[in-house]
């Protein structure tokens, strides 16, 4: 079955060839921008526009119908009023793979939902999938086709599902500022045809995606949804970001369980029984994927043992309370690591417990190389699941060469390789809103997340992703 | 005994929307599920200084398709131990005002569970992923604090154990504050009896939209089902 929806669904990831409705000879029109988009993208298939009456288009051979192309269309991209996409589908006859209506106007409003039955109906009798309506396109990085303006030019690993096409924009563009890097982003819209499960199961197939995101709000395959999960075992980790969970139980219940029943309970259920991992906001979604994408789980071990190591006393205090209430231990050492860190004779201010204190003064001694020693006690030591490096930059700013900050994180890099296998490594960098250091984070975060390290914000985001990490890492544990 | 989906199209044909009382620990127990041993009386003067064999104590229950809260409309007596005062009982409840202006199928006469944790189990078919089965510990845990947990059918035993450990009252269950430890086999085993791969909702789940296991008794001697709703889709 994994190759059939490999085969199935590959001429919409790398299509060789797609369709533009709706673009105008003006060149000012959606289509048209989409045209712009998917050529400065790198796009090097054949791009047919299809045009009642035109010519050309953008420089583009213009043809009258779906059906009078060159070649047949793998990708349709259909942006025109919703009363005249059915009979356009339906004059493609059976040459399209798949169409993507962007167009709005249909189940998403009362006087649309007939509209939207007969597109479906129109879909099918043509022989192709359908996305959409009321949706916004497809980001793919490997067929070099995207309705985003900006977005990671690279082929990653994350596989995006996206009910909300404005939100999948939201997710391409921070995730493009935080290092993630994408097999995929479908928008789905309204699921007349393809729905989640569908993409669900071929990112579970794609070699190309390592870990899956899914922005839903509702699943009329649900089901499907669930049985296609519980069978995959948590193979790879999904990531759900579900919205309209506090929806109550049916008012009109007649049961207790009725009235007990709601979206929340039903998507708790699910992530219970399938492993994947529920997120309440779009900061804890791509913090999430961030791990997933950077670190590679550890179901032997499950996290649970974290070690805290920077400049900020209070901050790893708060941070011991607020992974504590999320099922992170930052527990005290055991006296064999207490004796090898106070063998080193540390400066005064350094803690050698943790959470592990460390001053800017200490951190930067001899170029870092201290702080490498440190590590290195507490790996063999300390017994870390993982460990959480934060660096408040404030504190560094005129008081440090600009070589510091990259000495601390290849020391760490450095003693992971010394423990192979032994402990996740994430990075918190902590900023004050500043202009420039802002900047100074900014580089440096990208040339951590280029090394493979997860960089965080806050030891909030930290803690949500390491706990989001930890429920994959059980659920396998406990059920694989 | 009557087959499971008999006992639900007979109902349909009646036109009810729910099982009775009997109808519904019949379904119970052709599931495998243990129900309180039981008689139907049609009303006092069936009785005939005889509990047709059931062991005191007893309670008797007004089965009507008009009466949707038992209790409520005066309709339940419990810790009956002779045939005359169920007789007693039954004409004192003919006299309820809900009662005596319902139309009356009968009386069910039943054996008391053994003391034990109450317990409550339900059914549910959700429009998009289908049926439902949910826990939780009876009482204020359920009506008050809505201390339950749901799982999507079919359900392991993993995630049998799964929901009982979920619940805040879990620690109950283990014996809290000196009280004996419930036995949790009794209540895995009837989960996985109602919401498990062959069990009663996915085999009814187009049939089943709401059911109430309530309350489910859970002693040393297992699990009685005492009372039970089943609402039809």
């Amino acid at each position: 079955m994994s190759s059939n929806v490999i085969d199935e669904f590959m001429p919409l990831f790398a299509p060789k060839t797609v369709a533009v409705v709706g673009a105008s000879t003006k060149g000012t029109a959606l289509p048209n921008i989409f045209i712009r988009r998917i050529r400065e993208f790198g796009y090097a298939g054949a791009i047919y526009p299809i045009h009642p009456t035109a010519a050309e288009i953008d420089g583009l051979t213009a043809y009258k119908s779906l059906g009078e192309t060159p070649q047949p269309v793998d990708y349709a991209y259909i942006a025109i009023a919703a009363a005249q996409v059915a009979p356009l589908l339906a004059a493609g006859k059976g040459r399209v793979r798949f169409a993507q209506v962007i167009s709005s106007g249909f189940g998403e409003v009362d006087e649309g939902k007939a509209l939207q039955e007969e597109l479906a109906a129109a879909a099918r009798a043509g022989g192709m999938r359908l996305l959409g309506p009321n949706c916004l396109g497809i980001y793919t990085p490997r067929g070099r086709v995207t309705f985003a303006e900006i977005g990671p030019r690279e082929v990653g690993e994350v596989g995006i599902i996206s009910q909300s096409g404005g939100l999948g924009t939201d997710i391409i563009r921070r995730g493009l500022n935080r290092g993630l890097k994408f097999s995929g982003l479908v928008s789905v819209g309204n699921c007349a045809d393809v729905g989640p499960t569908d993409l669900v199961e071929f990112y579970l197939a794609d070699a190309q995606t390592k870990v899956i995101g899914m922005y839903i709000e509702t699943a009329k395959d649900g089901r499907r949804l669930f049985e296609t999960l519980r069978d995959a075992r948590a193979r790879k980790p999904v990531v759900v970001l579900k919205g309209g969970r506090t929806q109550q139980g049916q008012a009109a219940a007649a049961s207790h369980t009725g009235s007990l029943a709601g979206d929340e309970r039903v998507w708790l259920a699910l992530s219970r029984q399938t492993g994947c991992v529920l997120v309440d906001t779009l900061d804890e979604f791509i913090d999430a994927l961030l791990m997933f994408q950077t670190l590679t789980p550890h179901p032997r071990h499950p996290t649970q043992r974290v070690v805290l190591f920077g400049n900020g006393g209070g901050t790893s205090v708060l941070a011991t309370d607020y992974f504590a209430r999320l099922g992170l231990d930052v527990l005290p050492f055991g006296q064999s690591a207490i004796d090898a860190l106070a063998a080193m004779k540390l400066p005064p201010g350094t803690s050698i417990t943790n959470p592990v204190d460390c001053p800017v003064g200490t951190l930067q001694q001899d170029d870092g190389r201290v702080a490498e020693k440190i590590l290195d006690v507490i790996y063999a030591r300390g017994s870390p699941d993982a460990l959480v490096m934060h660096l408040n930059l404030s504190a560094f700013v005129g008081r440090t060469k600009n070589e510091v900050l990259d000495n601390l994180v290849q020391a760490a890099l450095r003693v992971q390789e010394h423990h192979p296998g032994k402990a996740h490594f994430v990075l918190v960098l902590r900023s004050d809103g500043e202009p420039k250091l802002e900047e100074r984070k900014r580089e440096f975060r990208a040339r951590a997340v280029e090394l493979g390290i997860p960089v965080y914000d806050e030891m909030a985001n930290a803690g949500h992703a390491l706990a989001a990490l930890q429920a994959h890492e059980r659920f396998v544990h406990a059920r694989a | 005994m009557t087959a499971p989906s008999e006992l639900i199209s007979q109902a349909r044909k009646a036109g009810r929307a729910a099982l009775d009382e009997q109808a519904g620990k019949a379904l119970l127990a052709a599931y495998g599920i243990a129900v309180p041993r039981a008689v139907v009386v049609g009303g006092a003067a069936e009785i005939n200084g005889v509990l047709a064999g059931l062991t005191a104590p007893v309670a008797v229950k007004v089965i009507s398709p008009d009466i949707l809260h038992k209790s409520d409309a005066g309709g339940v007596k419990v810790n009956l131990r002779t045939a005359a005062e169920v007789a007693d009982a039954i004409r004192v409840m003919m006299q309820q005002p809900a009662i005596a202006q319902a139309r009356i199928d009968g009386f069910l006469i039943e054996e008391m569970a053994p003391a034990g944790q109450e317990i409550v189990i339900g059914g549910l078919r959700d429009a998009d992923f289908g049926p439902l089965v949910m826990v939780g510990l009876g009482g204020i845990f359920v009506e008050v604090l809505a201390d339950v947990a749901f799982r999507i059918c079919p359900i392991t035993r993993v995630d049998a154990e799964g929901m009982l450990a979920e619940l805040k009252g879990a620690a109950i269950l283990q014996g809290a504050r000196g009280r004996k430890p419930v036995p949790t086999a009794a209540i895995i085993d009837t989960l996985l009896k109602v919401g498990g791969d062959d069990g009663l909702l996915m085999r009814h789940a187009d049939e089943i939209k709401e059911a109430d296991i309530n309350p489910l008794i859970v002693s040393d001697s297992g699990a009685v089902a005492v009372d039970a709703r089943f609402i039809l889709t």
